[in-house]
């Protein structure tokens, strides 16, 4: 709950500054609103006035001037109708276009930010900052500025006009109120300290129901329900005393701060009940100055709740902060547009990432040249570094200037997006978005809706072998996929996602093992149907399978961040290194798979 | 805001919605809250006296409130009809005390209400865990964990929010109207039907509001979920985006969604402006109407003298109907309140509604066979989906005292049929007898009890290493448990990271995997009984850590049944018998020896650990 900047003020200070410049847009409507706000605390101070006159006719028995003040106070009910509404609507709207404001922030700087940032911050955190923190900065905009302003007009307004009744029964009835400031500094703090502890309590609840869902089987596998049912219940007692704790505080502000209210009225009943037996004070007075009080009750309750509101917005922006002034790893400042045949080459490129304030190196020098339309397989166990080279050819992730060359041009020099558009990439975890099968490989189309777009997906989902079962589904390519729609097998969404990279045609297509779920035979097809439309594209393959590598020009063998082998399928067999042997145990289960279909197939 | 980009969910959000107009939705909606209440009662049960006790306070703290603007009227009376300032210190004492009973019975109140709603939604909470503990481990296979956890949390403590927002103190509220009415009709029941006639205009605008307000709230409800879902589902994909370009794409339609989303925001803005403007206003209006009834009145009795004792009772009224109007104007919040607990209720019941329960008791004509097997199994037939079988007419026995190896490629249903052995899932066809009883004519946790388990991805919870050891037992022997990591070659692990209350954070993550399995190790031999599964991890670790995991598995396996899911040759050599799982079915059984010479898929699977190792 507490963020490192919660402590030190400077970077909330800053943040206050921050959060006044979303104001700025929407100062016009937001003085409009405060102007609305005035007018509606003079119509309301105005009744009291009226009544005071009314009253005092009503005990002196001239009757006419009683009908007319009602009438007044009816003409003013009217127009504190509109100036109340008006002035709500145009301050709560401005809360909510600050918070559309934020929220198109955050989602430009989410598409901005690389691997490293969302490695530290897991979605579920993104959307908690994103939802509930960007909530209460909301609250903090709308009700708060409201709610501040209305307490200022209102506390003014009031003392202002019962001074101008009896400077001597304002200062008695006032009494009272200074308390208020004692009282909102002890409750602030301890409502403050409270709220954490029944949060922490209330996360310490969570965390043990979290480890025992995820630590079910073992749960199960030894028989410890009970005791883990007796873990939960001691955190739920917890938890309860904890809410109990800030329940007492509450139960005691509330009444509180409505007692120091209401003391105000019985100070005014007596010294004022005396004032107006010795005839120092209408009886008008005394009913209008009680009124005044009356509409500081509701301001004075409303700040220990304000107190809470500020709090929370201030320590949500500072949460929601860390994502939009989150540095974004991978800068769009080059201009050059590419228009060669598509040549990779990667020059002595060293890589490295920071994990625990520690650099890891991921690659160590490694060289490679694809020439345009050519064909390169990248093979290496788990962690050798290959999906890391892949990604940072078109520069998924920070890629180091001087390093990578597109027709000889350094990536970094590139325009972004057309460096994206020239190098297609398909990574192994296939991602698809809960729409339809057509939109998900139209997903890189400027024009879905163009007049040949059909048949571009349509082609681009036959070359990824993909579109024969596209139609068998439900609704063809109209399927919706995802989690409210069909869930498709791990080779389907793969081959999707493939036929996505092949629609719109890159010069170089990078493919980071995209047919790990793919079965042998499919993933054949669909390298022969690259092959065929391969004639107008370089094809860079990351790969486990030998099968699939053997059909690349050439092959290189990534170890621990350094190229260990190179060369052609025959070449690497013959010289007995990783590949030759990693070649000979595929041809092992290969082999086994066949015994065992043989197996199947003989069997009755 | 165009149409044309609506992605085809919000257009069947859309749809899905026009299909109950609002009306039915509202009557349905209503009478499913009634039974949802309902089951909400037997939770109160145990707290009644807590409830009650609140339940008695609130027309006490009702009145405290009330009796403050007669008190005024009295001391207004007393300086202007009576002139005495004898009366007006009597009043002034009465007032004083009705303050300090009004805080004295207000904070009773609400700490006694407060205390019955957290009883209660702790008691709701545990019973949520409890159900958990017995739902079948298939559920949580197909039930993402942070779904379930939102039901212990989230949605435990929107309930509990009813209690804490006052919204079922709703009911004080209503008491303190009545109070209010006949307050007013005791003073003076003319003025007071002058000041009612305020209330159906106020009712028709009220309703008209609330009914706009309401549509709009749900407008915010469906927005905010597609606002969510979308923003979710790019950050996941985010590499996916760059990948592609389509950075601004994405956002234009994040931003429409967004758009869509505020509309509907500033629409509910302005219907609850409106409503609570109005009742302000209304309230206003009363007051003048009262004012100006008070002085025809008066002009009609008399000439004028009889004014000034109306004055009190003006001045009481205009405290009453403020109020009066205070609680109608709460009245919306409030309702919101109960909406979303309700549906977090809703919800809640629904898991504890899920007829999904683990091992659950099955009566059958299944006799006890007397056979010379700790563990047998006979034709198991099994599938986790229909239709797709992953176990095919099994039949393996295993003698007492027996170690036996299951070797296989994955997929090929080994860790299977460890599960069924557990009874985590539910055997459909054939039969597994262990001790010659059938697996479902166990208790369930007897069952478990006999069999010590290592499992592969070893789980640690937080707390200390003897909890984690002594897994679920309160007073656990620490020299027994001294015992077993000596003779697992865990003790010097323990030793290092401070002893049996060494801390093992979340998850276990400050431990490697090979320290992970070694604890694991300790566990099992500690629990002592005369099974054991052991599901050898396929984690690279290092040649140090593998000799101390060799050694440690021998002296856990050592005097034991023992049925061990293998990887590590060194393992499987040592078994008494080798039992090769392909593809569902035993393909192969024997010594090592017997299957390299019979040289058939083990022969090859060994020649392929030999090829990579």
């Amino acid at each position: 709950m507490a963020s490192p900047s919660d402590t030190s003020a400077s970077p909330s200070e800053r943040g206050d500054k921050r959060l006044r410049a979303y104001l700025r847009p929407y100062e016009g409507r937001l003085a409009f609103g405060v102007l609305l706000l005035l007018l509606t605390n003079a119509f309301d101070k105005a009744i009291p006035w009226v009544l005071q006159g009314a009253i005092d006719a009503l005990e002196g028995g001239t009757f006419d001037k009683v009908r007319s003040a009602a009438l007044t106070v009816m003409a003013i009910a009217a127009g504190l109708w509109i100036f109340r509404t008006r002035s709500r609507i145009e301050v709560f709207n401005v809360g909510r276009d600050v918070e559309y404001d934020l929220r198109n922030e955050l989602i430009d700087n989410v598409h901005r930010l690389g691997p490293t940032f969302f490695r530290k911050m897991a979605t579920g955190e993104i959307m908690s900052r994103a939802t509930s923190d960007l909530g209460q900065v909301r609250l903090l905009v709308g009700f708060g500025v409201l709610r501040v302003v209305d307490s200022i007009f209102a506390f003014g307004g009031a003392i202002a006009l019962m001074l101008a009744l009896s400077p001597e029964l304002t200062l008695y009835a006032m009494a009272p109120f200074p308390m208020i400031i004692f009282l909102a500094r002890f409750f602030g703090k301890r409502l403050y300290l409270r709220s954490r502890e029944h949060q922490e309590a209330l996360a310490k609840l969570a965390d043990v129901a979290q480890e025992n869902l995820a630590g079910v089987r073992v749960v199960r596998a030894y028989a410890i329900e009970d005791a883990e049912q007796r873990r939960f219940d001691e955190a739920n007692q917890a938890a309860v005393d904890a809410s109990m704790r800030l329940v007492v505080l509450r139960g005691f502000m509330w009444p509180m701060l409505l007692l120091v209210a209401s003391l105000g009225t019985l100070i005014v009943i007596w010294k004022g009940g005396e004032m107006v037996l010795a005839e120092r004070l209408t009886v008008g007075e005394l009913a209008a100055f009680n009124a005044y009080l009356a509409q500081l009750v509701w301001p004075t309750l409303a700040l220990g709740w304000l107190l809470s509101v500020v709090q929370r917005g201030r320590a949500g922006y500072d949460r929601v902060r860390a994502i939009l002034d989150a540095e974004p790893e991978v800068h769009s400042e080059g201009t050059v547009v590419p228009t060669g045949p598509g040549a990779m080459s990667v020059d002595h490129l060293e890589y490295s990432v920071r994990e625990d304030g520690e650099e890891v190196p991921i690659l160590k020098g490694v060289d490679l040249q694809v020439p345009a339309k050519g064909s390169l397989a990248i093979m290496g166990t788990v962690g050798s570094g290959k999906s890391t080279l892949a990604a940072l050819l078109p520069r998924l992730a920070p890629t180091p200037k001087g390093r990578v060359f597109l027709d000889g041009e350094d990536v970094t020099d590139i325009d972004l997006r057309e460096l994206r558009r020239a190098v297609g990439y398909a990574q192994q975890e296939p991602f698809l978005f809960s729409t339809t099968v057509e939109r998900n490989i139209a997903f890189g189309m400027d024009d879905p809706d163009g007049p040949d777009a059909r048949e571009r997906i349509e082609s681009a989902a036959e070359e990824a072998c993909i579109l024969e079962e596209i139609e068998t589904l439900p609704d063809g390519m109209e399927t919706l996929v995802g989690e409210r729609g069909v869930q498709l097998s791990g080779g389907q969404k793969q081959r999707i996602a493939l036929a996505r990279a092949l629609l719109n045609e890159p010069q170089v297509i990078v493919l980071d093992d995209p047919m790990s779920a793919v079965d042998a035979r499919t993933e054949a097809q669909i390298l022969r149907a690259l092959d065929r439309a391969g004639e107008g594209r370089t094809l860079i393959l990351v790969t486990h399978r030998v099968a699939a590598a053997s059909r690349c020009e050439s092959i290189v063998v990534l170890h621990d961040g350094a190229i260990v082998e190179r060369g052609t399928h025959a070449e690497l067999c013959a010289a007995g290194g990783r590949y030759s042997t990693l070649a000979e145990r595929q041809q092992l289960e290969a082999e086994l798979a066949i015994t065992e279909d043989d197996a199947r197939e003989s069997r009755p | 805001m165009s149409d044309s980009k609506a992605t085809p969910e919000t257009k069947r959000a859309e749809s899905r919605a026009r299909l109950l107009t609002s009306a039915q939705a509202e009557q349905a909606e209503r009478h499913y809250d009634l039974a949802l209440l309902k089951r909400l009662l037997p939770y109160a049960k145990p707290h009644k006296w807590l409830f009650i006790a609140a339940m008695i306070l609130m027309p006490l703290s009702s009145l405290m409130g009330l009796v403050q603007p007669y008190l005024l009227k009295r001391g207004i009376d007393s300086v202007v009809v009576e002139k005495s300032e004898g009366a007006l210190m009597q009043v002034v004492y009465l007032f004083a005390g009705a303050l300090a009973a009004e805080f004295v019975v207000r904070f009773a109140q609400t700490y006694l209400m407060q205390l019955a709603g957290q009883k209660c939604t702790a008691d709701l909470r545990g019973d949520v865990m409890g159900k958990i503990q017995r739902l079948r481990v298939g559920y949580f296979d197909r039930t993402p964990v942070g779904r379930v956890v939102t039901r212990v949390t989230n949605d435990i403590d929107s309930l509990a929010e009813l209690f804490a927002s006052g919204a079922v103190t709703a009911i004080t509220d209503l008491i303190t109207l009545v109070g209010i009415v006949v307050a007013m009709l005791l003073l003076d029941w003319q003025l007071s039907l002058v000041a009612f006639t305020a209330l159906p205009p106020l009712a028709l605008l009220v309703n008209l509001f609330r009914k706009r307000a309401r549509s709009a709230f749900r407008d915010i409800r469906t927005r905010v979920a597609q606002l969510n879902a979308y923003l979710a589902e790019q950050v996941n994909g985010v590499r996916v985006v760059q990948a592609f370009g389509r950075e601004k794409e994405c956002a234009d339609e994040y931003k429409d969604i967004n758009a869509a989303y505020r509309d509907a925001n500033y629409r509910s803005i302005r219907y609850d402006a409106l409503l609570y403007s109005v009742v302000q206003s209304i309230s206003v209006a009363c007051v003048a109407l009262v004012l100006y009834f008070a002085a025809v009145r008066a002009g009609w009795v008399s000439a004028g003298a009889e004014g000034a004792l109306y004055v009190g009772t003006v001045v009481a009224f205009y405290d009453y109907i403020e109020r009066f109007f205070v609680p109608i104007r709460d009245l919306a919040t409030k309702y919101t309140i109960i909406q979303s607990s309700l549906a977090s209720a809703e919800r809640v019941f629904q898991l504890l509604d899920t007829d999904e329960d683990d091992a659950p008791h099955r009566p059958g004509d299944r006799p006890v066979v007397e056979e010379e097997a700790a563990v047998a199994f006979e034709d198991v037939t099994f599938a986790y989906r229909d239709g797709h079988p992953v176990l095919h007419e099994v039949s393996i026995a295993v003698r007492p005292g027996e170690h036996v190896a299951l070797v296989g490629a994955t997929g090929s249903g080994k860790t299977t049929l460890t599960s069924l052995l557990l009874r985590l899932y539910e055997l459909e066809e054939g039969s597994l007898r262990v001790d010659g009883k059938d697996v479902r004519d166990w208790d369930a946790k007897a069952l478990r009890r006999s069999f010590a388990v290592v499992p592969q991805d070893v789980f640690l919870f937080s707390g200390t290493l003897r909890a984690n050891l002594a897994l679920g037992e309160l007073a656990p022997d620490d020299d027994r448990l001294w015992e077993a990591l000596e003779r697992t070659g865990a003790a010097d692990l323990v030793r290092k990271r401070g002893g049996l209350d060494g801390r093992v954070d979340e998850r276990g993550q400050n431990f490697s995997a090979g320290e992970r399995q070694l604890l694991a190790f300790a566990r099992a031999l500690y629990r002592d009984v005369d099974r054991i599964i052991l599901d050898e991890a396929t984690a690279n670790v290092d040649s140090e850590t593998e000799h101390r995991l060799q050694l440690a598995a021998r002296e856990a396996l050592e005097g034991r049944t023992a049925i061990v899911v293998a990887h590590r040759l060194s393992t499987i050599r040592e078994a008494d018998r080798i039992i090769v799982m392909h593809q569902g079915r035993v393909a192969e059984e024997g010594t090592h020896e017997e299957l390299l010479a019979a040289g058939g898929i083990y022969a090859r699977l060994h020649k392929l650990q030999t090829a990579t190792s």
